[in-house]
């Protein structure tokens, strides 16, 4: 598998549609299982954090990511290669994540969701387990922050926040943007604009703090 | 360079922390922020909120979930019955594969290392007879000619462990000061094997008899 491995190194550089991408969509149509395992791991962190950040709940993005991928296994021989791999995945995930997340509403109905309470926990727990030389206290105000941001989020209406989100946290440009969401670039920036005056409007306390 | 109101330059902001405004915007929002501390106050609530959204914990798949991601790609790639069959004949031996094949492989080093010393070696060493006692034998005997006469000589030798003659006795045959001194000079000359008693050299007694032969002719 070294193709597959020169292919790693271009992916991970973000180099734009290479040679080497093309070689790993044949060996994905080919269903070599080395390919897909390569996918995997260089896939499957950033979909589930994008995915995570879209449902909103942990639970909820683990069976999305699961459906994602076998929705990227099933239709890999679609796969056209007009647009680069990483965007067709990525808007796969997206339309995976609103559609599940529209449906869970609606199985919800008008039950008010909440994920403050969990995602806190989480979060505090991994992070005292990760840093050695904070104290209880700061990690738990780093994770009560996180935690309002993220409320903050997943209170953006859904176009909003999924631009904000492959923006600003998964560092996508204008161009893949608006290919993964298939609109034009200037409702990128539109939408941007108004998903970025929200949540701050939404973070007016906070971030006059931490300036 | 356009110049434009507070509401409009925050309108840019967006745009502007992208690095995607036109280069006529830039000037335009950069001119504005010298002379504008609402604003540049506004732009930094922006890198602010920017800051906060990029320090969000990325959230990694659980190592559970990352298991059955790769058994369900691995289920969706062989689902028809042969490759699944396949697929199952391998997780079975792919477990006992490597400990069987070591351990053939080391019967086979043991078998050949307990053949190669089954294999016999010639030595340099001469046999060494293992009787529990052997008598004394000649070697070389000295190429003396006396005459025993009609009668044949018998006589007794006493060889010692270096294998060389101590005395001798005659049993039967003729005496004469002659023969004697020949057979002195003949026991002189000649060498023996030595006796051995398990295996070491040892002194020893051989009876040797002495016979004149005539040739005609």
């Amino acid at each position: 598998m070294d193709t597959i491995r020169s292919i790693g190194v271009a992916l991970d550089q973000t180099a734009p549609v290479v040679t080497g991408e093309a070689a790993l969509v044949a060996e994905l149509k080919a269903g070599s299982e080395e390919a897909f395992a390569y996918l995997l791991a260089v896939y499957q962190n950033p979909l589930f954090n994008l995915i995570s950040h879209m449902v909103a709940d942990y639970g909820e993005a683990s069976d999305v990511l699961q459906n994602v991928l076998l929705k990227v296994l099933r239709g890999i021989r679609q796969f056209n290669g007009r647009s680069s791999l990483k965007t067709w995945i990525y808007r796969i995930a997206v339309h995976e994540a609103s559609n599940h997340r529209r449906s869970w509403r609606r199985r919800l109905f008008h039950e008010a969701y909440s994920t403050d309470d969990e995602t806190l926990h989480l979060n505090v727990q991994a992070s005292i387990y990760r840093s050695g030389r904070e104290t209880p206290y700061s990690v738990y105000e780093q994770a009560e922050c996180q935690a309002e941001v993220k409320r903050a989020l997943a209170c953006l209406a859904e176009p909003y926040r999924a631009v904000v989100v492959l923006r600003e946290i998964e560092g996508l440009s204008y161009e893949e943007i608006a290919e993964v969401l298939g609109i034009a670039e200037g409702t990128v920036k539109s939408r941007l604009r108004r998903g970025r005056e929200t949540l701050k409007r939404k973070l007016a306390v906070r971030l006059s703090r931490s300036l | 360079m356009i110049f434009e109101s507070c509401a409009e330059i925050r309108g840019h902001f967006s745009d502007y922390m992208d690095g995607v405004c036109p280069a006529e915007t830039i000037h335009s929002v950069r001119y504005h922020l010298a002379h504008c501390s609402p604003c540049t106050a506004e732009l930094e609530r922006y890198g602010a909120l920017h800051s906060e959204l990029h320090q969000l914990s990325r959230q990694q798949v659980p190592p559970g979930l990352a298991l059955r991601l790769r058994v369900q790609m691995s289920q969706e790639l062989h689902r028809n019955l042969s490759q699944r069959f396949r697929v199952r004949l391998e997780n079975l031996y792919r477990p006992v594969w490597f400990p069987s094949v070591a351990g053939a492989l080391v019967a086979l080093i043991c078998i050949v290392l307990m053949l190669g010393a089954g294999t016999p070696q010639t030595s340099n060493i001469p046999d060494v007879p293992l009787d529990l006692v052997t008598p004394p034998r000649v070697q070389l005997l000295a190429p003396m000619t006396f005459d025993t006469g009609a009668q044949p000589l018998v006589l007794v030798t006493y060889v010692n462990a270096q294998g060389r003659v101590t005395r001798y006795r005659i049993i039967s045959g003729q005496h004469s000061p002659g023969l004697m001194q020949r057979l002195d000079q003949m026991m002189y000359y000649s060498t023996f094997e030595p006796a051995t008693s398990f295996g070491q050299p040892t002194s020893g007694q051989v009876v040797m008899l002495f016979r004149t032969i005539t040739v005609r002719g």
